[in-house]
């Protein structure tokens, strides 16, 4: 939706890849979003930002659009795990995207109490990985080298 | 380009309401005092109250805040008052869902003096608005750029088309009622962080443009601390400076100055040293009010108190900050750096109010082509070209102008990286823990010596029967579980038996029975466990009478009024035998004649309350609980007409007198000689008490018969004339067949319908708007009964699924009638629940002897339906509804939510037939009844019976206006109506005394267009139901419970909880044991907020 941050990558990775950066439906903030997109542009992939409060409907027509190599939900306003369920269901619901990676991270809910329940919520739901609170970005870039097929990023960016 | 400040000009100023912002802060800046405001929002009225008045408490200059939550927020009001009625937590103050009244009365908390502003956060605040404004609120914030950008995705186009739309008519609703709306740019913030100086300001003074052309007359423009000071107090110099030249002179403005909104420091020294700083900083660039943030900001919402001590430090911090003109970088760089931003934000503002005359269009059309673009800012409507960075040196600069009109700057430097970025966004927090590591901030000066913390809170109960029992047992429970910071000593003063009170004294006739069966009875807020009863975990009212009396116990029974009197005092005993070491509890056999309250510090919340005793002594209590139950009230002008009547015409051998309504057990009923006539007025719980009273109570009895019951009497009884409204006695109460446990799950009036409805609509109207649904649920009930006998179980539950769906958007009585039509049952559904209260309607009866026919043919047909159960009998079944959806009517009708004129006719009406339905007597009562209309001692007078005194007689008399030749001459009157809460006729000192220092008033339902509805009832606030005062302010230190609070609340006349799920009188209870431990200090936080917007 909006331009890309636009700083030269600092290197280019092998593969390249095309990430659909989202948050959830009742989440405002954005400086994470941010964040990670000058992240991931940094080491080559191409990021399509989709801004705050994303409904799951726009998630799912984008990636229907874009078929992305990853989707990435980012989400800090502790609604994370119910926000984060309802977008990977409706991922998951539609023919074209359910079989799209997707990972999850941020503060998905208002305390500690039940991470392990959520996160087991969310693998179940579709999510191939939940990252907890405090993860380094860096866990996303061997999440995108782990990637199977063929590269994509350079092609579509 | 540096002017001289601008002077505070005070030409004869109009006179504003009080707690006009505007006014208030402008008088605040000639004392040489910055006004300092809390951002602070809790769910509870009652906390938000308590926060509300906790600010406006402080000796320092403060404005109140309510800051809404966020389903407000977005507009799903539906989504916040779902929250609100299932008790689910929310992040602010949802004044939408709550209404203006209950918002009248939490900003009434604030005082006359001290001025609440809304803060909210919304793109289309006018749902807001229109609820600010009827609750009497002028001032509020944000801005159709700053709230909708940084946000979330709703168009800036439709965000400014609802700004204009909500400031013209908060401006306009503001100046009719006399008042002066007060709008706050929030466009210094913006995203909060990495946004240069500049377009901060230029976006304030555009939306104070903005507010201005549409109508508003005082404004304030806003600016956030950055990163650097310097740069900082240029901002504010600008600020002030560009709003004199853009905004016409006639407009009220000052300045805000917001504490840093990004990434807060992590450390309390380090939060506490940027709040001060921030302080600094508004002192010295002219700002004339200050919002602070709290040293947990980086960690969790904060608590009232955190607010509070953040308000201390802030205004301390300004009193003791160098003036304005003084500058941390001397005074070139002062002026350089006020120059630069001045320059700037006068270019962008010039830019975009030359795109058209219409400024909305103007913004649209700016941000469309990227002459105003924020940086960072992922909303659709903004560009996003430009880019902005953190300088070497602290300040904040462009780094790309994108499109941006700025032609003078050129600082282009390499990217930022993901990295740089973070750095940047931590770098003030960072730089601030550090410094105050190593160099601590001052404490502010103390200002109140906290209460010492092994002082006791001491509290009063002030009636020691049921809701006084709950409360007790409540807060006795809460203690165990963790004992409050500071003991708590209870006064628990009852001239009666603590526990029993004055209603269910346990020396009172053997024959006066309850009509819940006592297995649905319980004082304690669990069930009985293995260990010793305790608050808890006790037995049911039905397992304790099977323990204490394994002979004549019946718990699935009707017990004696005085049996419960007897469970009551021993749960008091438990109570005191099983206290924890936090509580102690004094019972005081004494009546409260007096109160009234030691103010040392002027503040009408300040000191304790005094209670005179009527036993001579003074009760010095923190907190007081009124639960004074059934009133006793000065006998209106009417009553004391029959009480001269009587007085005249008595003689010692024919004693004539009136006797009136209360309590059966406190009637002179012995004084009625035998074979007196005695009226009855009216058919109801008590009616039934004095009937057994004048007859088992004088040694008659009930014997089985060959067709019912026969009553055999004593020769001692009176001839009983009894006279009511619809001229039949209560319905009988269906055979019980739900469990103990058993609760109703409504289909069609739900509690989330009700509470959207009342959120849409409120005041509503109860007979068009919400009676249908009520009705519609009845109905359903009643057809899926009917259904049942006849196909089973699983038919019914297929009519309850499809009329559910058939009916979820319009309680249509004939689509149920069509549904049920298809299963070949009685299809008619009930046409009102009059019908069944009122059966005989205007129906006209040749003689006595023909209505006694007609209604003992009702009654038996009534009984009839009654042995069918209240889960098998169609007719009990549905009238069981009525009671089983009791709480979701009060959540529809307590503290306002009908019109003045539906609320008259919701008590008037709706209420006696609802009781008529629902509270009705066992069956054993309605046999009784029965035989002795049989046995020819109970003459019932007829439909519309008219009591009176007739002076050719010299006695009263009774006729029924619907039976010939029903007119007959009495001996004695007795009314046996319950009589209402009124509290102007309270008798009771106390209550009088209270009424007349303004302490309490009676809740008036009144609209605004003048329409009003004094309903007597004692105004309080939702839970924990402090009351109001004459003035409006809520006395946050008194609680009220039960009956003094009826008409404000509905249906109080309840004296004991159920088993199982708590229920509201264990839940009410609850509540005011919670806010009572919490007062004595729990630690736990008593308040939540909303955390700000996008930043951090």
């Amino acid at each position: 939706m909006t331009p890309s941050a636009r700083p030269q990558p600092l290197r280019s990775p092998e593969p390249s890849r095309r990430v659909l950066l989202t948050t959830g439906s009742s989440d405002a903030h954005t400086w994470n979003l941010v964040h990670l997109q000058l992240f991931l542009e940094e080491h080559g992939h191409s990021v399509l930002n989709l801004g705050p409060c994303v409904p799951e409907q726009l998630l799912v027509d984008t990636a229907r659009m874009t078929s992305p190599d990853l989707v990435v939900l980012s989400s800090v306003n502790g609604h994370g795990h119910q926000d984060g369920l309802r977008a990977a269901r409706a991922l998951r619901a539609d023919r074209k995207t359910r079989s799209v990676p997707m990972v999850i991270g941020g503060l998905l809910g208002i305390s500690p109490e039940g991470a392990a329940t959520r996160t087991a919520e969310l693998l179940d739901a579709g999510y191939d990985e939940v990252y907890a609170d405090g993860t380094p970005p860096t866990a996303l870039l061997r999440r995108l080298a782990d990637l199977g097929g063929a590269c994509t990023g350079r092609a579509a960016a | 380009m540096y002017r001289a400040g601008r002077g505070l000009t005070t030409s004869a100023p109009p006179p504003f309401a009080p707690g006009d912002l505007g006014a208030f802060v402008q008088e605040s800046a000639e004392a040489g005092e910055l006004v300092v405001q809390p951002r602070m929002g809790m769910v509870g009225p009652e906390e938000m109250a308590g926060g509300v008045a906790a600010v406006a408490a402080l000796p320092e200059r403060t404005v109140a805040t309510l800051t809404i939550d966020s389903y407000t927020r977005v507009g799903d009001h539906a989504a916040a008052t779902a929250a609100l009625r299932a008790g689910l937590p929310l992040n602010g103050f949802p004044l939408v869902s709550h209404g203006p009244k209950t918002t009248a009365r939490v900003a009434a908390a604030a005082g006359r003096a001290t001025p609440v502003q809304v803060r909210h956060g919304s793109a289309d605040p006018m749902a807001i608005f229109r609820t600010m404004a009827a609750a009497g609120l002028a001032a509020s914030e944000g801005g159709p750029v700053s709230y909708c950008l940084p946000y979330g995705r709703t168009p800036l186009a439709e965000s400014v088309a609802a700004w204009r739309d909500s400031v013209q008519f908060l401006t306009e609703e503001s100046r009719a009622h006399g008042r002066r709306a007060h709008l706050e740019s929030f466009g210094g913030c913006l995203l909060g962080q990495l946004c240069p100086p500049s377009l901060l300001v230029a976006v304030s003074v555009l939306e104070c443009l903005f507010f201005v052309a549409n109508g508003a007359t005082s404004v304030s423009l806003s600016y956030a601390q950055q990163t650097h000071p310097g740069q900082d107090t240029g901002a504010l110099t600008a600020l002030r400076l560009l709003a004199d030249e853009f905004l016409p002179p006639s407009v009220d403005r000052h300045i805000v100055l917001y504490t840093y909104m990004g990434v807060y420091p992590r450390t309390v020294p380090g939060a506490r040293l940027l709040l001060r700083r921030s302080a600094e900083l508004a002192v010295r660039g002219g700002a004339q009010r200050l919002i602070v943030k709290t040293e947990t900001e980086a960690h969790r919402i904060p608590t009232v108190a955190e607010n509070l001590t953040a308000l201390r430090i802030a205004a301390d911090a300004a009193r003791t900050a160098p003036r304005r003109g003084s500058h941390p970088g001397g005074r070139s760089a002062a002026e350089a750096d006020a120059e630069e931003t001045l320059a700037e934000a006068r270019t962008l503002v010039t830019a975009v109010l030359a795109l058209s005359d219409d400024l909305g269009v103007a913004l649209l059309k700016a941000f469309d082509r990227g002459l105003l673009d924020v940086p960072f800012c992922l909303h659709p409507d903004n560009r996003g070209a430009v880019r902005s960075t953190v300088a070497p040196d602290g300040r904040l600069q462009w780094t790309d102008l994108g499109a941006l009109p700025l032609l003078t700057t050129s600082r282009r430097t390499i990217p930022m990286t993901s990295r740089q970025l973070s750095g940047m966004l931590g770098r003030v927090a960072r730089e601030h823990d550090q410094a105050a590591a190593a160099n601590p901030p001052p404490e502010p000066a103390p200002r109140d010596a906290p209460a010492s913390s092994d002082e006791p809170l001491r509290i009063a109960f002030v009636g020691m029967g049921p809701r006084g029992l709950s409360v007790l047992e409540r807060l006795a429970a809460r203690c165990a579980e963790g004992p409050p910071a500071r003991p708590v000593e209870v006064f628990a003063v009852d001239p009666y038996e603590a526990g029993a009170g004055r209603i269910w004294r346990t020396d009172q006739s053997p024959w006066f029975l309850m009509n819940t069966p006592a297995q649905e009875i319980t004082m304690f807020s669990g069930p009985a466990d293995t260990g010793p009863h305790r608050p808890g975990a006790g037995p049911t009212l039905g397992e304790w009478w099977a323990q204490d009396d394994p002979a004549g116990a019946e718990p699935e029974g009707y017990a004696p009024r005085a049996v419960y009197g007897r469970y009551l005092t021993y749960v008091m005993r438990r109570i005191e035998e099983t206290l924890p070491s936090s509580l102690t509890v004094h019972r005081v056999p004494a009546r409260v004649i007096c109160a009234d309250r030691a103010r040392p510090g002027g503040g009408q919340d300040g000191g304790a309350h005094r209670l005179r005793l009527d036993r001579g002594d003074v009760l010095t209590v923190d907190r007081v609980l009124l639960a004074t139950g059934h009133p006793v009230n000065e006998p209106d002008e009417g009553q004391l007409a029959w009480n001269r009547f009587a007085r005249e015409h008595s003689t010692p051998t024919r004693p004539v007198r009136h006797i009136a309504g209360g309590s059966a057990n406190e009637m002179p009923l012995a004084a009625i000689p035998a074979g007196a006539s005695v009226g009855i007025l009216g058919m109801g719980l008590t009616f039934y008490d004095i009937l057994t009273e004048l007859t088992l109570g004088r040694g008659g009895s009930f014997a089985e018969g060959c067709d019912g019951l026969l009553y055999l009497p004593s020769g001692k009884e009176p001839r009983i004339l009894a006279g009511s409204r619809g001229g039949v006695p209560l319905l009988t109460r269906g055979a019980n067949q739900k469990g103990p446990d058993h609760r109703y799950r409504a289909r069609l009036f739900t509690a989330e319908r009700m509470a959207a409805l009342r959120a849409e609509g409120a005041p509503l109207d109860f007979e068009t708007s919400v009676l249908p649904w009520l009705l519609a649920e009845v109905n359903l009930v009643l057809l899926a009964t009917r259904i049942r006998q006849v196909h089973g179980p699983e038919a019914a539950a297929d009519f309850t699924e499809r009329g559910a769906q058939a009916l979820a958007d319009r309680p249509d009585p004939l689509l149920l009638e069509r549904l049920a039509a298809g299963y070949r049952v009685d299809s008619r559904p009930l046409g009102g629940i009059e019908s069944l209260a009122r059966p005989f309607g205007g129906r006209r009866f040749g003689s006595p002897a023909e209505y006694h026919k007609v209604l003992t043919e009702w009654l038996r047909a009534d009984l009839f339906e009654a042995r069918l159960g209240n889960v098998d009998g169609p007719l009990k079944a549905a009238a069981d509804v009525l009671r089983d959806v009791r709480q979701t009517i009060r959540t529809v009708v307590d503290f306002g939510g009908l019109t003045p004129a539906s609320h008259r006719w919701f008590l008037a009406e709706f209420g006696p037939v609802a009781a008529m339905v629902s509270t009705g007597p066992p069956q054993l009562r309605s046999e009784q009844f029965l035989a002795l209309l049989a046995a020819g001692v109970l003459e019932p007078v007829g439909p519309g019976a008219r009591f009176g005194a007739d002076p050719v007689e010299g006695r009263f008399s009774v006729e029924s206006t619907q039976v010939e030749n029903s007119w007959v001459p009495l001996d004695f009157v007795v009314d046996a109506r319950v009589p209402g809460t009124d509290l102007e006729a309270d008798r009771d000192p106390l209550i009088r005394g209270l009424m007349a220092d303004g302490e309490i008033r009676t809740f008036t339902n009144a609209l605004d267009g003048g329409e009003e509805f004094a309903t007597g009832g004692l105004d309080c606030t939702d839970s924990p139901f402090h009351p109001v005062r004459a003035d409006g302010s809520v006395d946050t230190t008194t609680h009220v419970l039960g009956i003094p609070s009826e008409y404000t609340r509905w249906f109080t006349q309840v004296g004991s909880g159920r088993p199982g799920p708590w229920g509201s009188f264990t839940r009410d209870a609850d509540d005011i044991a919670e806010a009572l431990v919490g007062a004595a200090g729990t630690g736990r936080p008593v308040a939540d907020r909303v955390v700000a917007g996008s930043a951090g």
